[in-house]
């Protein structure tokens, strides 16, 4: 059973009395949650299917094709089509659309409709479409999944490598520390651009590709960090202690070591995540980063910024973007407050 | 980490801006110095010949052109090099380079009949492969010396060269051109390696761009020497400016060698042709919009109906013009590289044609502007095969082809597998806007249980990822031309599986070269119309390559400024602001002065002007 440190008790209140940066953190949560569900909420398969008495929830898992509901092709059902189709039949077979019902890859095309199309309620366009005739509304929850994770992620990795090579380095000090100190120094002088527009040009950056050539590059900055607070916690008396009553370095560094640097992480971590989301969209937008048709901020950026007469596009995905960038900021913020040892201080 | 690719990039940038002050030497360093002229030919000029010009086709140009302004364009990416042979010389680029040399005829872009360049005079050998030239005796370089035969006889032997590294034109200039026989310096004879019909000989095969021979030292360093020295031509134009990744700059020959001679007079009027490189076309339309560039291209069907809007146009500073044209046209096409699995299945390359709904596409963001393209060769005349009928969408046969090919397993996406092995392919492809093309053209084939994976390349690199054989699937056109189609270089086996060489679907069939071969030794049209049937059949039975689109016109804008011919282009103009091509419009830099001044004040200089040119639908 776990007990909450009084501390971090103490801590934990005062985010919560940070109150933008509260509601932004639930806010942000539930967004997340949200758009781990986005199958559910703008998508070309239903969410019910009632037919013949059987029901089907074709949401997840393996295509339906056209004949298990009556039609002559063999490849996946067009929904929207077989709605209209029961209620024209009015037999009591229905079908129940998630509320977009889009994917964010197909495009609606139909003779005489030349995209890009106004937001419409008609066709539960609600943000319009892009330049192929795409659900704007689909991709920016799609690519709102797919920027998360990819920050989350990136952050992971780079704090785990970050934090192991950062304390070792400030722990052990002396040789290794230099020598680890130089070798961060040159790496952290290649130019990540060239090498992911190298890597794009020989082959399709995929999610994994991007995210690795991204922790490759970026697990630097976190050692620094980590470094200087090792090396500031291994010199203060409790570590004396513990090594005197004969504590092992592994104990050390993961009992006494990592929580005390602990606060730095979590305060960094924010900060990091709206860089992983903007690094992604840049590189997005640039053209280097993941490959059409995949869903992403950068590339609805890049197209509204191409078509500003279509102003739909380009203010969706700004005022998505910048919503999310602030809200990330803001529990941030609050986050560096309620880690504050200075009580009172206020963040300007 | 946002910050850290934006210092990187603004320090590349800036690297950039330091390094490019700098504009680039445009002389080689060593040239080649005691320079013997090649002897005559022992064997005396036959004395039966007849020799024929053509001085009485109409002018095409207009005597109210006048000289002078600077035409500004852009171009999406920098070459590769300024060479005109040799590796990554065949890129988007290469247009501005070969038309700065003329060759020893042109054709009459109406009349389609042959008319003087570099030679005044033509006779044909007895042996339908031998034609005789007078060249021009005022036929100079861009530097100044005196074109002669030497250095017709000297293209031999660059042509031959291996320091080109050009495998194509090695060839090409060993077994279709056998000889360049020397009479004196301003007589010769180019000899074809096989008998042609006397339209095609004179035009197309024996109709060789000399090269300057003080120019070219050839050794092994020559690839990388010549890399960005631009040789001098014999046109109205020579390069006079180049700033690395920025611009290259043309100058007019102010005393240019043909300024007077029929055909060529009032014709390559602005001062100065400005070519500056903008990456995004977008930024490119800005570019146009502030009147920094001087005409844009909208042939995109977004561009004609959306964005060519407004007051620019409605206040008559921007016209438009749509002006149809009738000449080959380029083969726009999918093209399956037959060497990468599955794509070596036929059954999988036409159930792949089958799978894809280029209707879809035409109806929706084409605006219906487009047609479907037929075969490789469309706009040959006789020489197409309208019997041909692309393969349309048919998802059923689609699916049965590729349940032959053994791919029946659907995974829960409804993609195929065989064996484990997904059924994706790789499209690549080099320019933006084809990216809404596309994403239709996927999502249609994923019905089939086909994943198409696009990948957009910039366009040098896609130039240089296809010449090199490394694509799955390209999506591009090769520009068509001339009098009847080319089949060797696309589909002759010898230029199969070799990089630099423009067979990019590994086209491979003994039966095929036979009928290339005796294709290219016939000399009787309609022997050469029915093998250029049997081999565009031959093709479609293949499926190595799905035609997508056509567009038998150009659309443009220009501001008002520019001052179009009478009869705006010609029958064969693929462009009407069309510089280094026909050169017919001029720049009236007095209007140019009027019209800014009147966009300061917000007044309208006329009616809005769109023409809509169908003389040669």
């Amino acid at each position: 059973m776990m007990q909450l440190h009084p501390q971090t008790r103490r801590q934990w209140q005062r985010f919560r009395e940070q109150r933008r940066g509260y509601y932004s953190a639930i806010a942000l949560l539930l967004l997340v949650l949200l758009s781990c569900g986005a199958e559910l909420l703008a998508n070309n398969r239903a969410l019910v299917v009632h037919y013949n008495g059987d029901w089907f929830f074709p949401t997840y898992g393996r295509f339906l094709p056209g004949t298990t509901f009556g039609f002559d092709y063999p490849h996946e059902t067009d929904y929207r089509a077989l709605q209209q189709h029961f209620a024209g039949e009015a037999r009591g077979n229905w079908v129940l659309m998630p509320p977009i019902p889009w994917n964010p890859y197909e495009s609606h095309a139909a003779a005489g409709l030349f995209p890009p199309l106004a937001p419409s309620l008609e066709h539960r366009h609600f943000l319009g479409t892009d330049g192929a005739g795409r659900d704007i509304a689909a991709r920016l929850l799609y690519g709102f999944r797919l920027s998360m994770a990819f920050s989350l992620l990136l952050l992971l990795c780079n704090y785990l490598i970050g934090t192991i090579v950062g304390i070792a380095m400030g722990f052990y000090g002396g040789r290794f520390d230099l020598v680890m100190q130089r070798i961060i120094e040159i790496w952290s002088s290649i130019p990540t651009l060239y090498v992911i527009m190298i890597v794009a040009s020989i082959m399709l950056p995929g999610f994994w590709v991007l995210l690795g050539i991204m922790v490759f590059f970026d697990w630097t900055a976190m050692t620094w960090y980590m470094r200087t607070a090792s090396y500031k916690e291994k010199a203060r008396t409790y570590v004396l202690a513990a090594r005197a009553q004969g504590a092992s370095d592994w104990r050390i560094i993961t009992r006494h070591l990592l929580p005390n640097t602990l606060t730095l992480l979590i305060t960094f971590a924010p900060f990091s995540i709206t860089g992983g989301i903007t690094a992604l969209t840049a590189l997005d937008y640039l053209g280097f980063g993941l490959p059409p048709p995949t869903p992403s901020w950068g590339e609805l950026l890049r197209e509204g910024v191409a078509r500003l007469d279509s102003e739909w596009i380009v203010g969706s995905v700004v005022v998505a973007m910048i919503t999310v960038l602030v809200m990330v900021t803001w529990i941030g913020e609050a986050l560096r407050e309620a880690f504050d040892p200075k009580k009172h201080t206020v963040y300007q | 980490m946002m910050l850290r690719v934006w210092l990187v990039l603004s320090l590349c940038l800036a690297l950039l801006a330091c390094s490019s002050e700098q504009e680039t030497s445009l002389v080689p360093a060593k040239l080649p110095q005691d320079l013997q002229p090649y002897p005559v030919s022992a064997t005396p000029l036959p004395a039966e010949l007849v020799w024929q010009t053509n001085d009485s086709d109409p002018e095409f140009a207009d005597p109210r052109a006048v000289r002078g302004g600077t035409l500004r364009e852009s171009v999406p990416s920098f070459p590769l090099t300024l060479r005109l042979v040799g590796p990554d010389s065949n890129g988007s680029f290469a247009g501005y380079m070969r038309a700065l040399s003329m060759g020893l005829v042109d054709v009459h872009p109406n009349t389609l009949r042959p008319i003087p360049a570099l030679a005044t005079h033509w006779a044909f050998g007895a042996d339908h492969k031998t034609v005789y030239f007078r060249l021009d005796p005022d036929a100079r370089w861009s530097d100044g010396k005196p074109v002669t035969a030497d250095d017709f006889v000297f293209t031999l032997e660059f042509m031959r060269s291996k320091h080109i590294v050009a495998p194509f034109y090695n060839d090409y200039y060993t077994t279709q051109l056998t000889d360049v026989i020397k009479y004196d310096d301003h007589t010769i004879a180019v000899v074809a390696g096989n008998p042609k019909p006397e339209d095609e000989l004179l035009v197309e095969q024996v109709n060789i761009r000399p090269v300057p021979r003080h120019f070219h030292l050839l050794d092994e360093q020559w690839v990388r020497n010549y890399n960005w020295l631009p040789e001098p031509g014999t046109a109205a134009y020579r390069v006079s400016r180049v700033r690395k990744g920025k611009f290259v700059e043309f100058e007019r020959i102010a005393d240019w060698w043909a300024n007077d001679k029929r055909y060529y007079r009032h014709r390559f009027n602005p001062d100065r042709i400005h070519v500056k490189v903008v990456r995004d076309n977008n930024v490119a339309w800005q570019y146009f919009e502030k009147g920094e560039l001087d005409s844009f291209g909208l042939t995109l069907p977004d561009f004609w109906y959306n964005r060519a809007q407004g007051e620019l146009f409605d206040k008559g500073y921007i016209h438009k013009i749509w002006f149809y044209n009738s000449v080959p046209q380029p083969a726009q096409a999918l093209w399956l590289n037959m060497n990468s699995p599955p794509l070596d299945d036929r059954r999988v390359r036409v159930a792949l044609a089958h799978a894809l709904d280029f209707d879809k596409v035409i109806q929706t963001v084409l605006h219906g502007d487009y047609s479907r393209m037929e075969t490789h060769n469309v706009g040959y005349g006789d020489y197409d095969n309208k019997g041909i009928k692309p393969r349309a969408l048919d998802l059923p046969l689609a699916v049965r082809y590729l349940e032959e090919a053994g791919w029946t397993t659907l995974d829960s996406d409804g993609i195929r597998s065989r064996n484990g092995q997904r059924l994706a392919l790789t499209v690549s492809y080099g320019r933006p806007e084809h990216t809404e093309r596309l994403v239709i053209l996927k999502e249609e084939a994923k019905k089939a249980g086909i994943d198409l994976q696009l990948q957009l390349l910039d366009s040098s690199a896609f130039t240089k990822k296809v010449l090199e054989k490394n694509h799955q699937i390209a999506s591009l056109g090769w520009s068509g031309g001339g009098l009847s189609p080319e089949y060797w270089q696309f589909y002759h086996s010898d230029n199969a599986n070799k990089p630099q060489t423009n067979n990019i679907t590994n086209f491979a069939d003994p039966a095929m070269d036979a009928l290339v071969d005796q294709y290219r030794a016939e000399l009787s049209k309609p022997v050469r119309v029915e093998l250029a049937h049997r081999m565009e059949q031959m093709l479609f039975d293949s499926g190595a390559m799905i035609p997508t689109f056509k567009v038998p016109y150009t659309r443009e804008a220009y501001w008002a400024w520019i001052k179009l011919p009478t009869g705006n282009a010609t029958r064969t103009s693929s462009a009407v602001i069309d510089a280094m091509g026909n050169g017919l419009f001029w720049i009236d830099v007095e209007e140019k002065n009027r019209i800014r001044a009147l966009r300061r004040r917000g007044e309208p200089l006329s009616a809005p002007v769109t023409i809509v040119d169908e003389t040669w639908k």
